[in-house]
C-alpha cells in the first residue's frame, strides 16, 4: 500500500508550470539538503526504507527456516495492520498540534463496548460496530472540548480520560473477557480472513492509510492542520477556526481508535478487556520515526508507514533470533521511541536557533 | 581603501552555500575603530547570512578569516567570537520568546545573587530596567518576550547588546535595527550608537533606510546577491548613487493614485479600546487610505489586532454594514478583512510550511475540487504570486525559514492581497523590505486602492504614511490627537505631531 501513495503530489507537475520561481534551483529541497544525502539515495528521506529492506535481507539469511516464510510474512503483516491503525490515529492528532494519550485506553473501552453489544445488546452485528465507532469519536469530542474549551493541556486531559475510560471499560465488561460466537459467521470472517493469501485486516490498514494521505496531503484540510501543528498563531490569524478543527482531528482519531479495537475484536473472536495498552508505546514510537520519513519534519502517512514495517520486521527478527529474550520488544520499541523524538528534537532546535 | 584607525574587525573571502545556492561570495569588510561602517542590499543579497556567518551561527565555507583586534579568530565558533567583544542585534533572532525580559537581559551577562546561589529578583528587575532605560524604553520586565511588539523587543535586543559588553567591547552589530522604529526613535538610536562609537567600538549597521545610512554611518558596502560591488565613503557617495549600486537602476516611488474616487464607508470603528487604545472613532471608505502614526507604546501597535480579533476589545467594528464579533479572526476574514501582522515570525508566516504553502494558505479552498487539492494549480497560483510580489526564494518547496526577512514579508502581503478583500488592515507593511520592493508594494496597494479596496495602515514609518495616505490620523496616548488630509501629509510634521511637539 505504500507503493500506491508514493505517485503522490507534485513530481509530475514539476516541469510543466513555467515558474520563475523555480529556475533558481535544480530541484524541490535542494537548499536544506545536508551534505550526507546528495546524491539519489535521498537518504534523508528514504533511510527507513532501505533500512527496513536491509533486515528483510538480513534474517532472511540467517533465519531462512522462522524468519523467510511466507508464513512469518503474513503474521507481520497482519499483526502490524492493527497496530497501524492506532499509529496513524496518532499521527493525526499530532500534525494538528494535539496529543492524545487515551488512544489506547479508548480502543479498550471501544473493545469492551463491542463485546457487550453484541454479547447482551442482542444487536446485528454491522449496528454494533458502528455504533462502537461513533462512542470512540465522541471520546474525541468530549477529549477536545475540554482541551480547547477550557484551555487544559492536552496530555494532561487525555491522560486523565484514559483513566476514565479504563473505568468505563471496566464496567460495560465486568473486567472479562467475552467469546463472540452467536455474531455469526459473516463477524469472524471479517476479521480472519484472506484475499489472494493476504490477511484481510491489511486491507483494512491500507484503506485508512489511503484516506488519510489524501485528507493530510491532499485536501485543505489537511494543509489547515498542518498549518496549526506548525504554528497555531499565525494560523489563527490567516482565518483557520484552529479550535473546530483541532476537535476535528481528535475525533476522527478516536473514531479510528475505536476502529483498531473493532477489528482486533474480529480477529480475535474475542472481546479480550484491556488488549488496547500494549498498542500505545509503540505507536507513538512509530510516529515519532515516521516523521523523520519521506516528509522529513512532518507526521505524515508514508512515512508512519515505513517506520511502522521498519520496527515490525526488527521486533520479529530479533524475536526469533533470540527466542529466549521476551523484553526485547520492549527494548527496541522504547529505544526507537527516545532515538527518533531526539532526532526530532534535534532538528526543531536546529530550526529554531538559526 | 582602509580606514585611519586601526581595524578592529577584518573579514575575509567569506563565501557561504546552502545545497547549490551560493549565498555569499568571497565578501570582505573591515572595520576601524570608533568606525560606523553600513551594509546594505536589496532583500535576500546576504547581509543577514554574513553576520550570522560572524556570529557562528552558520559555518562559512572554507577559506574565510576573522581578525579581531589584530587576532585571529576562530569563525563559526560563537564561543570565541562572542569572547573577542562582538555582540550583535539580530534581524529576527537572539532572544527567547518564552522568557521574560529579564531573563533575556540576564542570559550571556548573569544573574545578582543576593547570599549564595539566590538569584536577587528585586536588583534583577532595577537593572532589567535601567538597561531599557539607557537606550530610552520603559516596559514592565516580567513580561514575556513573545508578548512584545517588535520594536520592543528590538529595544531588548539592543540593551542587552551594550549592558553585556562594559568595556570589553569591540564591534556592535546591529541588523535593521529600526525596521520597525518610529523616526523619533530612531534619533535616540542615533545618539546611542554615536555614544558607542565614541568609545572606540566599530559598528556594522544594516538598514533599508537609507537617509539612516548618510546620517551615521561613515563608510558603505553594498552586497548584490552575495557579492561585495563596492565599499564608499559616504561622504563621497549620493542616495542616487548608492541607489543605482544597490539595484542598478532609478527607483521612483512617486504617488499615482488620484485622490477623490471615495465610496461608502467599509470599515467604522466605535470608541475602541484595548490594550493602550483608548476611544477610538475612526472611518475607512472604500478607495481611501487612512493611515495611523504614533510613537511606541501610543496605541498605533494595536489597532490592527484589534480590529482583526486577534486581541480583546472593546467597541465596536463594523466592516460594511456588518458588524463583526471580538476575538473572532476567522469571521473577520470572511467578512473580507484581511491582517498584515507586525510580528512577522510569529504571526504572519507559518514556519514548517513551505514556501508554497504559505502563499496559499488563505486561498487553500479556492484550490479544492471537490475537496481535492490540485497540485498544478496549487503551484501555478504559489509561482504567479511569488513573481507578482517579486519573491525570491531558492524554490517554491524551500521552507519558509530559507527566506531573508524582507522576502517573507512579501509572501505575508501577497497572500492577503489575493484573497481580494474588501479591507485591509497593514501593520508595519514594509518592515525590512528594500527600497525598489517597497516601491513595488507601495504600487500594488494603490492598484488595489483604486479598485475600491479600504486601507487602513499603521506604520512607524512616517515617509511611508505621507506616501501612501489619504488621511492620517496620529495617536498619543492611546488618543487620537490630530488629523492630517492629503496633500498636506508632511512626514516631519507627523513626527511632530506624534511627539507632542508643536509643528
Ligand atoms: N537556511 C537557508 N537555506 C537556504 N537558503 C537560505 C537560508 N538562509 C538564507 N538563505 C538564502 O540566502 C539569501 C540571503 O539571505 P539573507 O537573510 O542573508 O538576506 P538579507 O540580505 O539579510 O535580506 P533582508 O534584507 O530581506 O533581510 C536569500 O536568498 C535566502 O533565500
Ligand atoms: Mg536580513
Amino acid at each position: 500500500m505504500t507503493t500506491s501513495s508514493t505517485s503522490g503530489p507534485a513530481p509530475g507537475h514539476r516541469a510543466a508550470a513555467p515558474e520563475r520561481l523555480e529556475r533558481d534551483a535544480p530541484g524541490p529541497d535542494s537548499k536544506n539538503r545536508p551534505a550526507w544525502s546528495a546524491g539519489a539515495l535521498r537518504l534523508d528521506r528514504f533511510s527507513g526504507l532501505y533500512l527496513a529492506v536491509v533486515l528483510v535481507v538480513v534474517f532472511s539469511v540467517m533465519l531462512p527456516d522462522t524468519f523467510g516464510t511466507m508464513d512469518n510474512a503474513r503474521v507481520i503483516a497482519a499483526s502490524s495492520a492493527i497496530a497501524g491503525i492506532l499509529t496513524l490515529s496518532v499521527a493525526l492528532s499530532m500534525a494538528a498540534g494535539t496529543f492524545d494519550i487515551s488512544l489506547a485506553a479508548n480502543m479498550t473501552f471501544s473493545i469492551c463496548l463491542l463485546g457487550a453489544l453484541l454479547t447482551r445488546g442482542d444487536l446485528a452485528w454491522p449496528v454494533a460496530v458502528s455504533l462502537t465507532i461513533v462512542a470512540g469519536a465522541l471520546v474525541g469530542a468530549v477529549n477536545a472540548f475540554v482541551i480547547t474549551r477550557f484551555g487544559v493541556e492536552a496530555i494532561v486531559a487525555t491522560l486523565g480520560m484514559s483513566s476514565v475510560l479504563a473505568a468505563l471499560s471496566f464496567w460495560v465488561s465486568d473486567g472479562q473477557t467475552v467469546l463472540i460466537s452467536d455474531a455469526g459467521p459473516s463477524f469472524a470472517d471479517a476479521g480472519q480472513s484472506t484475499i489472494a493469501s493476504v490477511p484481510i485486516t491489511v486491507f483494512y490498514l491500507a484503506a485508512v492509510a489511503i484516506a488519510l494521505w489524501f485528507v493530510l496531503e491532499h485536501t485543505p484540510f489537511g494543509r489547515y492542520l498542518y498549518a496549526i501543528g506548525s504554528n497555531p498563531q499565525a494560523a489563527k490569524l490567516a482565518g483557520i477556526k484552529v479550535q473546530r478543527l483541532q476537535s476535528l482531528s481528535l475525533m476522527i482519531t478516536g473514531a479510528l481508535a475505536a476502529l483498531a479495537g473493532v477489528i482486533l475484536t474480529m480477529q480475535l473472536g474475542a472481546a479480550s478487556f484491556g488488549a488496547g495498552a500494549p498498542y500505545l508505546l509503540p505507536a507513538f514510537a512509530a510516529t515519532f520515526l515516521g516523521s523523520t520519513q519521506i516528509l522529513p519534519g512532518r507526521f505524515n502517512v508514508r512515512g508512519t508507514i515505513v517506520a511502522l514495517y521498519l520496527l515490525a520486521i526488527a521486533v520479529k527478527g530479533l524475536q526469533l533470533q533470540f527466542p529466549d529474550l521476551p523484553w526485547i520488544k520492549d527494548l527496541v520499541e522504547g529505544s526507537v521511541l527516545i532515538v527518533a523524538v531526539s532526532i526530532t528534537a534535534r532538528a526543531i532546535s536546529r530550526r529554531s536557533t538559526r | 581603501m582602509e580606514a585611519e584607525g586601526q581595524a578592529r574587525l577584518q573579514l575575509a573571502g567569506v563565501s557561504k552555500t546552502f545545497g547549490a545556492v551560493r549565498v555569499l561570495d568571497d565578501v570582505s569588510l573591515d572595520i576601524a575603530a570608533g568606525e560606523v561602517h553600513a551594509l546594505v542590499g536589496q532583500n535576500g543579497s546576504g547581509k543577514s547570512t554574513l553576520i550570522k556567518v560572524l556570529a557562528g551561527f552558520y559555518q562559512a565555507d572554507p577559506g574565510a578569516t576573522a581578525v579581531i583586534d589584530g587576532a585571529p579568530r576562530e569563525l563559526g565558533d560563537p564561543n570565541d567570537i562572542h569572547a573577542a567583544g562582538v555582540r550583535f542585534v539580530h534581524q529576527d533572532l537572539g532572544l527567547v520568546p518564552a522568557l521574560s525580559v529579564v531573563d533575556n537581559l540576564a542570559l550571556g551577562h548573569g544573574y545578582a545573587r543576593s547570599q549564595g546561589m539566590r538569584i536577587n529578583w528585586r536588583e534583577q528587575r532595577a537593572a532589567a530596567r535601567r538597561a531599557l532605560a539607557a537606550v530610552g524604553y520603559e516596559l514592565d520586565v516580567r513580561r514575556l518576550v513573545d508578548d512584545l511588539q517588535p520594536v520592543e523587543r528590538t529595544a531588548v535586543a539592543i540593551a542587552r547588546a551594550l549592558q553585556s559588553a562594559h568595556g570589553e567591547m569591540s564591534i556592535l552589530v546591529l541588523d535593521e535595527p529600526t525596521a520597525t522604529m518610529p523616526k523619533g526613535e530612531v534619533q535616540r538610536l542615533v545618539q546611542i550608537v554615536r555614544a558607542v562609537r565614541s568609545r572606540g567600538v566599530g559598528v556594522l549597521y544594516v538598514s533599508h533606510h537609507l537617509e539612516e545610512v548618510f546620517e551615521l554611518a561613515d563608510r558603505v558596502t553594498v552586497l548584490v546577491d552575495g557579492q561585495r560591488v563596492g565599499t564608499e565613503r559616504c561622504s563621497q557617495i549620493d542616495h542616487k548613487k548608492l541607489v543605482t549600486m544597490m539595484t542598478g537602476g532609478v527607483v521612483d516611488d512617486v504617488r499615482r493614485r488620484a485622490v477623490g474616487t471615495r465610496g461608502k464607508t467599509m470599515l467604522s470603528l466605535e470608541r475602541l479600546s484595548g490594550a493602550e487604545l483608548t476611544g477610538l472613532d475612526l472611518q475607512v471608505r472604500a478607495g481611501e487610505v487612512v493611515g495611523v502614526a504614533g510613537i511606541t507604546g501610543s496605541g498605533r501597535e494595536e489597532i490592527c489586532s484589534l480590529v482583526f480579533g486577534s486581541k480583546p476589545r472593546r467597541g465596536t467594528v463594523t466592516v460594511g454594514d456588518r458588524e463583526l464579533p471580538p476575538s473572532r479572526p476567522d469571521r473577520s476574514c470572511r467578512a473580507g478583512l484581511a491582517l498584515v501582522p507586525a510580528n512577522r515570525l510569529r504571526d504572519g508566516v507559518v514556519i514548517g510550511l513551505n514556501v508554497r504553502e504559505n502563499l496559499n494558505i488563505t486561498t487553500t479552498r479556492g484550490l479544492a475540487k471537490f475537496s481535492f487539492i490540485r497540485p498544478g494549480l496549487d503551484r501555478r497560483q504559489a509561482a504567479a504570486l511569488g513573481t507578482k510580489m517579486s519573491v525570491k526564494a531558492p524554490s517554491l518547496d524551500a521552507s519558509i525559514e530559507a527566506l531573508s526577512g524582507g522576502n517573507q514579508q512579501k509572501v505575508v502581503l501577497g497572500k492577503w492581497l489575493q484573497t481580494n478583500p474588501s479591507v485591509l488592515l497593514l501593520d508595519e507593511p514594509t518592515q525590512g523590505v528594500d527600497i525598489s520592493a517597497k516601491a513595488e508594494i507601495h504600487r500594488l496597494i494603490d492598484d488595489a486602492v483604486s479598485q475600491g479596496l479600504a486601507v487602513l495602515v499603521c506604520s512607524s514609518d512616517e515617509a511611508e504614511l505621507e506616501r501612501l495616505c489619504d488621511r492620517v490620523v496620529v495617536l498619543r496616548e492611546g488618543r487620537a490627537v490630530a488629523e492630517v488630509a492629503a496633500p498636506d501629509i508632511r512626514t516631519r510634521q507627523l513626527i511632530h505631531l506624534s511627539l507632542g511637539l508643536t509643528a
